[in-house]
């Protein structure tokens, strides 16, 4: 399966080194990220926690998609089932802490039990595949009646403050970033960037490609199911189209493809921009979402590796020529 | 309360088999797509909604039937999406097919969005005198618009299948299908026969879209359902195999309403994409593989 | 060696970071801050409306009704606080029918724009997600369109309040509405109803109940889901039922649809009831003399007489030239509410303000509004059915505006 974007993609991303240098950005832009809830008020906590959000969904997806070319457009699912297994098991009168890796488990679960059949598609069809499957879990929660239906299930926990879920998201989204960056370190990112370059070759090579792919769509959907159980305790009542909507979908792969897929830094530019933008067009609701599509047709047309990838090829370029 | 009356579940099975058949007018262009074009066109659904609304202004403004409007539901369908692939698509082939189909996925936004801004969220749906008839074949009601749009959906099928098998442009399509440099290398326009394929589809999907919204609502947001329906039609009937998809669809209507019989109305839908799930999955290695003749 | 001072140095830098992290824990994070009392300052009041979206359809008549209630507000000099005459700014948001969307519009509304109070969306789905923010962060929320035993049903509200009617009214209303007109059937029902929080209440609890002790037969019950559209299995089913009764509960799309798949297999049942979706001037549009002698369940028409309802009517169909909707008195009458409890409140306080709607006790343009124990106010229901595109009132007969149609044509 040769596909263009994963070629230009190899340009940049392939043996991404990830140095001790990393981890100390990492530490200290959590530590500044961490002041926040003491010097801005409450709506840029609010901002900060939909931004962090988004970050986390799409470095999350990016470890499937930017880094072993599943693009999935079923990110919902994962979503979905992460904030349902915070209701329930929160209301259970689990731990909030408890709840959260129980979400991981339940997504890793899943990812399991799908991947027989899903992992038998070859790009595009995965893809295809994956849409079908978020649509089928909004469905089978909707009809279901161990779910609520359509009513949903009301969080008896009491409603976290502003900070307290800024803080959560933002010690979700270091995880993240952590496990990326442990991932990228250890020899599963060359297993994973040969199956997303070239999945034959990758197998005559001897990487077990099944197992490869299993464990990129497991972390992530257990990964973006974490995000979703905080989604819970935002919202304090979970509803199926919430939580399985389309719109996770969207915005998940908005995000990654204008920030840059396969990059470390992208999905959180593509964060910023998506939150801002949204924040900038909140009068103009009608063509919010339009505007986005534009967007991101303009982004994959003319800068195809995203804000950030467009970034360090430049500055890699001027750095070649000096 | 749910025991089996055989005459409810002939009805049931019939009248799927009906609008399955219909249904797969709207699917038969994203399988020429796919074939020729190797491109997932996810904004697939939205042509499909546009069709139904410009048979729903023609209706409203010029008091065209619906039906008498298909020819110009199709021309707009072709005329709306040829600029589409020329200008939008066209460009980005050249960063690989991960690009055209998130290029279709933000076209799919911004066609929905604008469909909310200018017809407004309400649902409609299209009128004629025969969607409230019914045909009596013995015990058995079948709805009157069934069956012209299952005779209309054939006519078309066959039309289309002519088209691909005994025309130069049909020769072409195939050609750039198979073999898409041998096929440039013989002096074939593959970047012409790409754009004409993908409008093709948008007059194709436009007409889907009037026949499936004379039988159901439709609202700005239909798309992504009616996209994942033809998506599991084209798989059941084999990728670009025009007569199949038609089969295809059938098959796919007679297994939904066999499903919906059986464990609801809301189940439908779900049996249908687990059915596409698993046939994506036991097709062997993938279905790209099975590349048949046109 | 050269690894190992790196380690050493990101030690340290790490201890560092961690001792500045423990030492902002020492002070307390920025909350909630209240709202200005700057006397220039107008009053804010918000909420979020479906603009787009399936439920698109409610929000143009709750984004007049708001707006219009405030506009007369304003007209008349705003409100009194602390002794001072204050304009009231009114913010709405597009919730685009998606629950996310109404949770963090609410949470903006209430960090950033800095409302006194909110208003309610439309429908369970989206008013339930934001009474359940405004009442965890202490901001009076008024609503309607979310039936009262749905809202009690989620929480113990604090600062939430609902204003609208029973669902066990409406379902009682065409049993009651079949008597006193003397229409004469099988008495069989049969149940179609989506599993909405309204639909499965309605569906699954209260209809089979009330056709019982009506002395109706229930020939069947079939849930589906709200956004399905295709029917024919279940209404398959109803026909074979023998039923003369169909009773639906469901979103208007949906209602729209059955009734067109119902035509589609030529059955005409000799009752249509269809809750909720048929309400709506537009599911009357799209099914044209479809819709004719179909019975819904209504809360308000300007014939009622309640003070103010005429004046609204006209006023709604002269500034935007289409048909009125009873959700114009329903959002007028929130708004109104609000709005009175804050100038009884005298103060912008979210816990005084929260007092007197809770005091709330006077007729609006909707009717009397009183609120009980549980935070929500009652409404009574009338029963209307669709006759020539327009809404007749059949139900209660000293309200009825024209006679019952029968059977369905």
């Amino acid at each position: 399966m040769k596909n263009g974007i994963s070629i230009l993609l190899s340009r940049i991303a392939t043996p991404t080194r990830v140095g001790p240098r990393d981890f100390i950005i990492v530490a200290v832009l959590a530590a500044i990220a961490f002041a926040v809830p003491y010097f801005a008020g409450t709506y840029q906590q609010e901002v900060g926690f939909r931004i962090l959000q988004l970050g986390a969904l799409a470095a999350a997806w990016n470890i499937a998609a930017g880094y072993t070319g599943l693009v999935s457009l079923g990110s919902a699912a994962f979503f979905g089932i992460g904030v349902y297994t915070m209701a329930i098991a929160s209301n259970a009168g689990l731990p909030i802490a408890l709840c959260v890796v129980l979400a991981a488990g339940v997504a890793g679960l899943f990812a399991l039990i799908v991947s027989p059949a899903l992992f038998r598609l070859r790009g595009l069809y995965f893809t295809v595949g994956t849409l079908a499957l978020a649509e089928a879990m909004r469905i089978f929660v909707v009809n279901s009646p161990w779910f609520g239906g359509q009513a949903g299930i009301y969080l008896t926990a009491r409603a976290p403050k502003a900070y307290d879920l800024y803080w959560i998201a933002l010690l979700i989204a270091v995880f993240v970033v952590v496990c990326v960056l442990l991932l990228l370190r250890s020899r599963w990112s060359y297993r994973m960037q040969a199956v997303r370059d070239d999945e034959d070759v990758a197998s005559q090579l001897g990487v077990r490609t099944y197992r490869t792919k299993l464990w990129a769509f497991g972390l992530s959907g257990a990964l973006i199911a974490i995000v979703g159980s905080i989604q819970a305790l935002n919202q304090g009542i979970v509803q199926p189209n919430g939580g399985f909507g389309m719109s996770w979908t969207i915005d998940i792969v908005s995000v990654a493809i204008i920030g840059g897929m396969g990059t470390k830094v992208g999905p959180w530019v593509g964060a910023v921009f998506i939150v801002l933008l949204g924040e900038f067009l909140i009068q103009f609701p009608e063509i919010h979402l339009a505007v986005v599509g534009v967007v991101l047709v303009l982004v994959i047309r003319f800068m195809p590796n995203g804000i950030w990838g467009t970034l360090t090829l430049a500055l890699q370029k001027n750095r070649n020529f000096s | 309360m749910n025991s089996i009356d055989p005459v409810g579940l002939a009805n049931t099975v019939l009248g799927g088999a009906l609008l399955g058949g219909l249904i797969a007018l709207s699917a038969v262009g994203l399988s020429l797509v796919l074939g020729v074009m190797k491109l997932v066109n996810l904004m697939h659904g939205q042509i499909v909604v546009l069709g139904a609304y410009a048979a729903f202004y023609l209706a409203a403004f010029w008091g065209i039937s619906p039906l008498l409007a298909l020819p110009i539901v199709f021309v707009l369908g072709f005329a709306f999406t040829a600029p589409v692939q020329h200008f939008i698509l066209a460009p980005v082939a050249k960063h690989g097919e991960e690009a055209g189909l998130l290029t279709t996925f933000a076209l799919a936004i911004i066609l929905e969005n604008l469909f909310i801004r200018f017809f407004s969220g309400d649902s409609r749906s299209l009128d004629t005198a025969f969607s409230r008839e019914t045909l009596a074949i013995g015990p058995i009601n079948l709805p009157t618009i069934y069956l012209i749009g299952f005779a209309i959906s054939l006519t078309v099928c066959l039309a289309v299948w002519m088209l691909v098998t005994r025309t130069s442009f049909g020769r072409s399509l195939r050609a750039s299908s198979e073999d898409p440099i041998s096929a440039a290398i013989v002096g074939i326009h593959v970047s012409r026969v790409r754009w004409g394929t993908f409008a093709l589809n948008g007059g194709l999907a436009s007409m889907g879209g009037v026949l499936i919204a004379l039988c159901f609502s439709f609202t700005p947001s239909s798309g992504s359902e009616y996209l994942l329906t033809a998506f599991a039609i084209i798989v059941l009937g084999g990728l670009g195999n025009i007569m199949g998809t038609f089969v295809g669809g059938i098959a796919l209507g007679v297994i939904q309403s066999l499903g919906a019989y059986f464990f609801g109305d809301g189940y439908r839908t779900f049996v249908g994409l687990v059915m596409l799930i698993i046939l994506l999955a036991i097709a062997p290695n993938g279905i790209l593989k099975r590349r048949r003749s046109l | 060696m050269h690894l190992s001072t790196r380690r050493r140095r990101l030690a340290g830098g790490l201890a560092f970071i961690t001792a500045t992290a423990l030492a902002l824990t020492g002070c307390s994070p920025i909350g909630a801050d209240g709202g200005t009392s700057d006397s220039s300052e107008p009053i804010r009041i918000g909420a979020t409306i479906p603009l787009s979206g399936t439920l698109a359809g409610f929000g143009s008549f709750l984004q007049w009704g708001y707006q219009h209630a405030v506009d007369e507000v304003n007209a008349a000099g705003g409100i009194m606080i602390d002794g001072t005459a204050r304009e009231v700014e009114l913010t709405l948001v597009d919730d685009k029918s998606d629950p996310n969307e109404v949770t963090s519009s609410i949470k903006t509304l209430i960090s950033s724009t800095k409302v006194d109070a909110l208003l309610g969306s439309c429908t369970p789905d989206l008013v339930n997600p934001g009474a359940v923010v405004a009442d965890s962060q202490g901001v009076p929320f008024v609503a309607e369109c979310t039936p009262i035993e749905v809202f009690k049903s989620v929480k113990e509200w604090t600062y939430a309040w609902d204003i609208f009617f029973s669902v066990a009214d409406q379902a009682v209303a065409p049993f009651e509405a079949l008597e006193a007109n003397g229409i004469e059937t099988n008495k069989q029902v049969f149940i179609l109803h989506d599993n909405g929080p309204d639909g499965q209440a309605i569906g699954n609890e209260i209809w089979p109940v009330v056709a019982a002790e009506q002395g109706y037969t229930v020939a069947g019950n079939i849930e589906f889901p709200a956004d399905n559209t295709d029917f024919s299995a279940a209404i398959q089913k109803a026909k074979e039922s023998g039923a003369d009764i169909v009773l639906i509960s469901s979103i208007t799309p949906a209602a729209i649809s059955i009734r067109k798949q119902m035509a589609a297999i030529g059955w005409t049942p000799k009752v249509i009831v269809a809750e909720k979706g048929a309400e709506p001037v537009q599911f009357a549009e799209a099914l044209g003399d479809l819709a004719d002698g179909i019975i819904v369940g209504a809360y308000w028409d300007p014939s009622f007489g309640y003070p103010g309802a005429e004046e609204l009517k006209d006023a709604f169909e002269s500034e935007t030239g289409l048909t009125s909707s009873q959700h114009i008195a329903d959002s007028y009458t929130a708004a109104m509410v609000l709005m009175d409890a804050i100038a009884a409140a005298g103060s912008l306080d979210k816990d005084e303000i929260n007092d007197a709607i809770g005091e709330t006790d006077g007729i609006y343009a909707v009717g009397p509004v009183k609120f009980d124990d549980e935070h929500a106010a009652k409404i009574p229901v009338v029963s209307s059915q669709w006759q020539d595109g327009v809404p007749i009132i059949v139900w209660p007969t000293e309200q009825a505006t024209g006679d019952f149609l029968f059977p369905v044509p």
